[in-house]
């Protein structure tokens, strides 16, 4: 309802308030004394400069392009999930517990069951999140929130305990048994196979929502839940498929972070992921499959931001300034304006 | 007698309609003026544009000798006037001392709780208001929220009250109660406007009354001298012919038997609906319409029993009831029934439920054929539905609607707002139907229309139909008067 | 026992200025997800201007314009463009985080933060009340802004319930119409309440710079924004609820680190969990009686 979009004239607004937030950048690294050009070349450079880096820029788009289309699917719905944050936290925990506790030595069975434990622990956290809303009537967005800082705080519990590794001074679990680590499979670059996985996903999640019925009844949920009500779809239904779907997709973020990256599981590995999925999704026009480029730019933003660091001397966290201005832009030029 | 308030020659337009065609109203301090008409007839455009809500496209107000134009409500509550709107403007979580102090400068910038509540107590004495003044609002019934409306109006000084609709939401008892407190205000020099339907109360209160008709003054009387029929008459008009007039037939069987139909603005709803018969509902608007149409529809749940074709349904979904052969075109056409930022195939495919996938190549061309049979006029069926006219939206609602060949179809306010030509095309469709076998409840509260369309005319009022006659025994003056609120 | 109560209000009081500011806002029917931002936006606004003004009263006064700046941003995105107010708060909070960050390191070289270096303000006992038994050292011995907060948390009360813009306040988050109806503005309303939370929550910021740390590090509120925002909810969006509720978290809080001194790391988790814990059983529990404004997170046309 509140992200009821006027679709023809989107994709330019987007294309705007991509440019007006990176013209502000541009104007905050001049008056910080270095020139925008060679920063954002820098920018370029680092993060698609070499197979390897791109490969990077990939594996740091994944989990936002995962968790990102979940999130557009649920605002599609009209549910203002913003508890990614939370569920790739308890899904990068769900992930290596299984990978920790049934240790399987051939690879393929390997990953695909942590990964589903990690999908299972996302939307496991997402369901007590839809429970308390649709059960207590409790904004969904202040449950939601709230749930991310307990899920935080859970997997530090968990790493304190039973997922910790003894004696290592930091909290962090033991390294994932090899054959859980997912392979550097895309060729020529240094990627793990999550972004594939990801675009592969977010297509099933297009198709979802505009050829299946589900997807259809979502649709109409969004757009005005009288008119979902009239065409007889049932919204706590809607509510708990797109919040199951979405907690899956976080919690499948969570774990290829894990096994994909780290390779373990670490405090804070995921912090600010889940935030940054909401700006993906918002980016992507809440279109799974246009999350996939906004995914792309934010995981290059992320990447060559070091490189930027390094060789201009610009710092990177000039990157979170970008997402921050690009999402209140995207807000501004793309909510609806009056309630006709 | 100086008059408190002129207004001459009151002008104005939306679009092609003249909601106000050159009326003039005149009201005298220590008179109470009822003015009447029906849904659309220009009286509420009237104080809307007397209190500074809307500008006028011509004419003249003098208030209290002074020309007001131009002006806002704040502007004209600081000139005397005072709006009691039928939908409250209190804030119902707090007290009444706040909802009084809310934006009164005399409350002070530190607010001077105590002495507004001894103000409070003062005046509820005086008038019989009987308001406690640390009451919360949400916890008064609606005849006491208007009160605190009421007590607002008179703290500040109001010379002139203009009530809208003031008796609609109230039980008879609170009735009494505003007529009483109305006639002391009268008693202090103050002039008022009571706007409403209900002949009764216009008879029992008003010193004159003006009836508006189609944006004129149809009459203007004193009500010493006016019968109670004559009202009626002027009210609701003699010109009821009509071009869509379905010809008559038997009824067949009954396919839909509503008993004991009962919930929130709904007081008992009895009625049986035959093949072949159009069952027209008239009434003021707010007697339970909008309740009644969404209970038989399934998007409200009451007590009851609803029986389609032989089938108990009061407590089956919206689909099932649409499964059953349930066909309903609701009011809300902005919100409900269609959905504005989707496309005309989409809107046409609203209702579906068949299949987990959808085939749009199929649904585009399901969509092509309806907007060539229901004549619905836009570039393609890939338009989306905010880009067209009212007219042309309430088809794609009709033809997804009446295209599913229902048995029982629920229409409400099925025309309202349409062009002439739409409005001819919707009844005509419905009589359409009608010839076919289906049964139709159409509720409007334009009485013509149901007057036109319907084989039987019922009229809901407080949540019960006063009555129903057939159509070679239509008695205007009791349909009048039914709606009227007199049993 | 003394000791830990005065911890507690010492770590309430960055919370307790920021939920009053969140108080305002939300009143008056804007979600206030941004006080994360406003806050890190004061705490940086402070430590900077105090150390380059060598001035604490020039540090909290940038620390009001900073938050307030950033309630600037939310109230034209959120009133005038109407645009969701949870998102609005998230993106602000991201903003925030990178502009400070990157401001910081700008100011420094080789990509580190330049060095910021504050005494913390230190308590200023009040003469003859501080000597009291237990009252003396649990209210009277505190750095100033603590006695600020207090003092804001007695006027917020004021203003809320006896002042005739409070009153236009609290009708704006209910039933925006009828302050209409009644000769206000409904969105200018929303704007300057707006505005406000930024100024106050930007104070709360100064606390961590000025009054507890000495410096600015990145992101430094570590989520106290939203630990406020837990607050407010939990205290029932009135400003002596929020205070209970953020003297609690604060308890909580300096227990949390008692039991660490003890060597008792794992409960510590569940303790900083309380807060959100707590939060969510009111709301569950509450149901649809929660007394949220009733317009709150509706745009005005």
């Amino acid at each position: 309802m509140r992200f009821a979009i006027a679709r023809d004239s989107l994709l330019p607004r987007i294309a705007l308030a991509v440019a007006l937030s990176l013209l502000c950048a541009a104007a905050l690294i001049a008056l910080s004394g270095h020139n925008p050009f060679t920063a954002f070349a820098a920018m370029l450079d680092g993060a698609a400069g070499s197979p390897h880096q791109f490969g990077v820029a990939l594996n740091k788009s994944t989990p936002y392009l995962l968790a990102g289309s979940g999130v557009a699917l649920c605002f599609r719905a009209g549910v203002i999930n913003i508890g990614a944050e939370g569920q790739i936290a308890v899904g990068g925990a769900g992930a290596a517990a299984t990978a920790l506790a049934w240790p399987i030595d051939s690879p393929l069975p390997a990953i695909l069951l942590a990964l589903a434990g990690g999908a299972v622990a996302g939307s496991a956290w997402a369901a007590v999140a839809a429970s308390i809303h649709l059960a207590r009537h409790v904004h969904e967005v202040l449950v939601t929130l709230l749930l991310n800082f307990v899920a935080v705080l859970l997997v530090q519990q968990a790493l304190a305990g039973p997922l910790g590794e003894f004696g290592a001074g930091f909290l962090q679990s033991p390294k994932m048994p090899a054959p859980v680590w997912l392979p550097r499979a895309i060729p020529g670059l240094d990627a793990h196979p999550g972004f594939i996985l990801g675009v592969v996903l977010a297509a099933g999640l297009s198709f979802l929502l505009w050829r299946t019925r589900f997807g259809f009844s979502l649709r109409v949920a969004g757009a005005s839940r009288p008119a979902a009500l009239y065409a007889g779809f049932s919204v706590a239904r809607i509510t708990w498929g797109v919040m199951l779907l979405s907690g899956a997709l976080a919690g499948l973020a969570g774990g290829i972070e894990v096994l994909g990256v780290q390779r373990r599981l670490i405090e804070g590995f995921s912090l600010g992921f889940g935030f940054k999925a909401v700006t993906v999704a918002l980016l992507g026009a809440l279109e799974p499959l246009a999350v996939v480029p906004a995914a792309l730019f934010v995981g290059l933003l992320e990447a060559g931001s070091l490189s930027m660091q390094r060789q201009v001397g610009v710092p990177s966290s000039m990157v979170a300034v970008i997402e921050g201005l690009t999402m209140l832009f995207v807000l501004a030029a793309t909510v609806r304006r009056r309630t006709a | 007698m100086v008059p408190l308030l002129e207004m001459r020659g009151i002008v104005r337009t939306f679009g092609a309609v003249r909601a106000n065609d050159g009326i003039d109203l005149d009201v005298a301090a220590g008179r109470i003026v009822g003015l009447l008409g029906e849904n659309g007839s220009g009286k509420s455009t009237l104080m809307k544009l007397l209190f500074g809500m809307l500008p006028p496209d011509s004419g003249t107000i003098i208030f209290k000798g002074r020309e007001l134009s131009g002006h806002r409500p704040a502007e004209a509550m600081l000139a005397g006037l005072a709006m009691i709107h039928q939908h409250f403007m209190l804030i119902e979580a707090m007290s009444v001392v706040d909802n009084v102090m809310l934006g009164w400068p005399a409350a002070g910038k530190l607010l001077r709780r105590a002495a507004v509540a001894n103000q409070i107590r003062g005046a509820s004495a005086r008038f019989g208001l009987d308001l406690d003044p640390d009451a919360k609002v949400a916890n008064l019934p609606l005849g006491r929220r208007q009160r605190v409306e009421i007590l607002k109006a008179i703290l500040r000084g109001a010379d002139l009250l203009i009530l809208d609709e003031p008796t609609s939401n109230l039980a008879p008892a609170e009735v009494a109660g505003l007529l009483t407190i109305l006639r002391r205000l009268r008693e202090e020099g103050r002039g008022i406007v009571f706007i409403t339907h209900k002949l009764p109360e216009v008879l029992d209160v008003c010193d004159e009354v003006v009836v508006l008709r189609a944006g004129r003054v149809a009459g203007r009387a004193p009500v010493a001298g006016v019968s109670r029929a004559a009202l009626a008459e002027m009210m609701v008009g003699r010109d009821t012919t009509h071009a869509h007039s379905p010809d008559p037939r038997p009824p067949g069987a009954v396919r839909l038997a509503v008993r004991g139909l009962r919930g929130p603005g709904l007081a008992g709803v009895e009625f049986d609906l035959h093949a072949g018969e159009i069952l027209g509902v008239a009434g003021v608007d707010g007697n339970g319409q909008i309740e009644l149409a969404d209970t038989l529809a399934g998007l409200r749940r009451g007590e009851g029993s609803i029986v389609l074709n032989g089938q108990e349904i009061a407590r089956a979904s919206v689909a099932a009831r649409m499964q059953a052969g349930l066909a309903y075109l609701p009011a809300d056409r902005a919100q409900t029934s269609l959905v504005r930022a989707m496309t005309i195939a989409e809107n046409f495919g609203l209702r579906d439920h068949a299949g987990f996938l959808l085939h749009p190549a199929a649904r585009t061309a399901h969509a092509k054929e309806l907007m060539t049979a229901y004549d619905v006029r836009a570039p393609g069926p890939q338009t989306v539905a905010a880009r067209l006219s009212g007219g042309n939206a309430q088809k794609i609602v009709v033809g997804r609607e009446l295209d599913r060949a229902p048995s029982v179809v629920i229409a409400h306010q099925a025309a309202w707002g349409l062009d002439p030509g739409a409005t001819r095309f919707v009844l005509d469709r419905v009589v359409d139907l009608r010839n076919r076998g289906a049964a139709v409840l159409y509720i409007s509260s334009e009485l013509e229309e149901v007057l036109a369309i319907g084989d039987r005319v019922a009229v809901l009022s407080g949540g019960r139909f006063a009555g129903i006659l057939s159509r070679d025994k239509i008695d205007l003056g009791q349909i009048g008067l039914w709606m009227a609120g007199q049993a | 026992m003394m000791d830990f109560l005065a911890a507690a209000i010492r770590i309430a009081t960055p919370l307790l200025l920021a939920a009053l500011g969140g108080i305002l806002s939300e009143r008056a029917g804007v979600f206030a997800v941004g006080l994360e931002g406003m806050m890190l936006a004061g705490a940086f606004a402070a430590a900077v201007t105090a150390w380059a003004a060598d001035n604490f009263a020039a540090g909290i006064l940038a620390s009001i314009a900073g938050g307030a700046l950033v309630g600037v941003m939310v109230a034209i995105v959120t009133v005038r463009m109407r645009a969701d107010n949870m998102v609005t708060g998230l993106a602000v909070n991201i903003l925030v985080a990178g502009l400070t960050s990157f401001l910081a390191r700008s100011a420094g070289q080789g990509g580190r933060p330049a060095s910021i270096h504050l005494t913390p303000l230190a308590a200023w006992p009040i003469p003859g009340l501080s000597d009291l038994p237990i009252l003396g050292p649990l209210l009277f011995d505190h750095p100033p802004l603590t006695y600020l907060a207090i003092v804001a948390c007695v006027l917020m009360t004021l203003f809320l319930g006896r002042t005739q813009i409070g009153l236009t306040l609290r009708a704006t988050g209910e039933n925006p119409e009828a302050v209409f109806a009644s000769g206000g503005n409904p969105k200018l309303v929303r704007m300057l309440a707006v505005i406000a939370c930024g100024g106050i929550a930007g104070l709360g910021g100064a606390v961590l710079t000025l009054q507890q740390v000495g410096t600015f590090t990145d992101n430094m509120t570590g989520g106290r924004g939203y630990l406020a925002l837990a607050s407010l909810i939990v205290g029932r969006w009135t400003p002596v609820g929020a205070a209970a509720a953020c003297l609690v978290f604060g308890a909580a809080d300096a227990f949390g680190l008692r039991m660490q001194t003890f060597g008792l790391p794992a409960s510590s988790y569940v303790l900083q969990m309380a807060p959100y814990l707590i939060a969510l059983l009111v709301l569950a529990s509450l149901g649809r009686a929660t007394r949220l404004p009733a317009s709150i997170g509706r745009p005005l046309d």
